[in-house]
């Protein structure tokens, strides 16, 4: 068998009806990897990720999570989920359940860990994100900033092995920004496997090894940041950046 | 008309009123805890995509939908006793006042859970909650809060609906009216004074409505 890595994508394809939504995708990200997609609204970035969790399905080519074939009858979707935390541009926070509540309850439900214990690691974590005063907040008391936070924190309360990041700060005030990247790039440092779309390219340069390209379903270009930004390969890109980058 | 009408003849069947009175709520709070479990397996069904749980419960709420109670309700009085199942009054009244109910009631447990937003099944599919589990800690303990205040109103609806139960001699409430209206021949007396119980009854549901909205409105802030 050939190695393989963490999130494999072999030939992947999809089709939203006639459109071809995700191109002969082929990608591997390794352990302890961080990639950063970028590309054009509509290029096929969120779906892209939205694959790896199974929260869309593929419809021809291979791809490999963390060992196992997604659409293989031998994995089990449900328990491959709990490896793979998701954060979404709109939070999604359980909006009935305190910020710690949100941050334990898959914990204590899913991965069967008692009560106090997923309590104490839930204020661990939340403090680790900067909010050990909003343990009993619920979000509708907690700015987007905030919330994005808790919303990290729940993923992380899983001790999932991969963290895949839906335009994260798309949906943030500007001044709440940082705050949100500054946890992503704690995150990165502690050796976590990610996946980030964003066009947010000063957390590309701080920690993306790779930072892949994508248009129109297709994956354009991918290279190190560094790369990236100072020599764009295709017109393409080079028109993206010019855009992204011009103010 | 007013100087005819005879408050003592009131006063004199109140005990009929009261026990005709009683028998409705008690009545009603049955055929709700009814309707409630009607609702909840028909919307159970009407919520899977399996088309052979969906088809049966959509044509059964749009059979309840389309025809009038007073059908349903002697399409079991007379239709029940055919098969070969006598039941006394009451129970057939009860009967139906669930079943009928029951498909409003599924339509508005399903527009409740249809409420909640997409982003909440997808944070709890990505945490690996299984379909269970999601129901039970996600969905359904916010649905739960928007449906309360039209299952109320659907209450109302009931109470008064239980009023066609006179038709096949239940002794509730407008039987107690009919009583009065035919024995003296005092239709203003007997039907005047039902309205104005069935009045403080929808003031009693109505209140339980303010209430629970006013518990949900500090819950609000949670959401």
């Amino acid at each position: 068998m050939t190695k393989t890595g963490m999130i494999d994508f072999r030939g992947v394809n999809k089709w939203f009806g006639a459109l071809n939504v995700l191109k002969d995708i082929t990608l591997s990200v390794e352990p302890r990897e961080v990639v950063v997609v970028c590309g054009p609204s509509g290029s096929g970035k969120s779906t892209l990720i939205r694959c790896i969790n199974g929260l869309e399905t593929i419809k021809d080519g291979d791809l490999v999570v963390d060992g196992q074939r997604l659409g293989d009858p031998a994995t089990n979707m449900t328990r491959l989920r709990t490896e793979i935390g998701f954060v979404f541009q709109s939070f999604n926070l359980y909006p009935h359940k305190t910020a710690l509540e949100n941050v334990t309850l898959a914990p204590i439900h899913v991965r069967k860990i008692p009560r106090a214990e997923a309590d104490k690691a839930g204020r661990e974590l939340l403090a680790k994100v900067g909010l050990a005063d909003k343990v009993n907040a619920y979000p509708a008391q907690l700015s987007g900033g905030q919330q994005q936070r808790v919303a990290i924190a729940r993923c992380l309360g899983m001790r999932p092995k991969i963290m895949l990041f839906d335009e994260p700060t798309s949906a943030l005030d500007p001044e709440m920004i940082s705050e949100v990247l500054d946890v992503m790039v704690a995150v990165a440092e502690e050796g976590m496997t990610m996946m980030v779309v964003t066009h947010e390219m000063g957390f590309a340069r701080k920690v993306a090894q790779r930072v892949v390209f994508m248009d129109a379903g297709a994956i354009v270009e991918a290279g190190t940041p560094e790369e990236f930004f100072s020599d764009p390969k295709t017109d393409r890109s080079r028109a993206f950046l010019s855009k992204i980058l011009r103010h | 008309m007013l100087e005819n009408f005879s408050f003592r003849t009131i006063a004199e069947y109140l005990p009929l009123f009261g026990q005709g009175l009683v028998t409705t709520v008690w009545l009603s709070a049955l055929s709700f805890i009814g309707a409630l479990v009607v609702g909840i397996v028909l919307c159970a069904a009407n919520l899977q995509r399996a088309w052979m749980f969906r088809a049966p419960a959509k044509a059964y709420i749009d059979a309840v939908r389309a025809t009038p109670l007073l059908a349903q309700l002697y399409f079991l009085y007379f239709g029940l006793p055919r098969l070969g199942f006598v039941l006394p009054e009451l129970v057939v009244g009860i009967l139906a006042l669930s079943l009928n109910s029951g498909a409003y009631v599924a339509e508005i447990i399903r527009a409740g859970i249809l409420s909640i937003p997409r982003g909440q099944v997808e944070a709890s599919v990505a945490s690996g909650m299984t379909y269970a589990q999601r129901m039970r800690l996600v969905i359904l303990p916010q649905a739960f809060k928007v449906t309360i205040p039209p299952l109320l109103g659907q209450a109302i609806v009931l109470v008064k609906d239980s009023a066609l139960l006179s038709l096949i001699s239940v002794a509730e409430l407008t039987r107690a009216g009919q009583l009065l209206a035919s024995d003296r021949f005092m239709p203003a007396e007997g039907f005047i004074t039902i309205a104005a119980f069935y009045l403080l009854l929808y003031y009693g549901l109505k209140g339980l409505a303010v209430l629970s909205s006013r518990w949900l409105g500090t819950a609000g802030a949670r959401i």
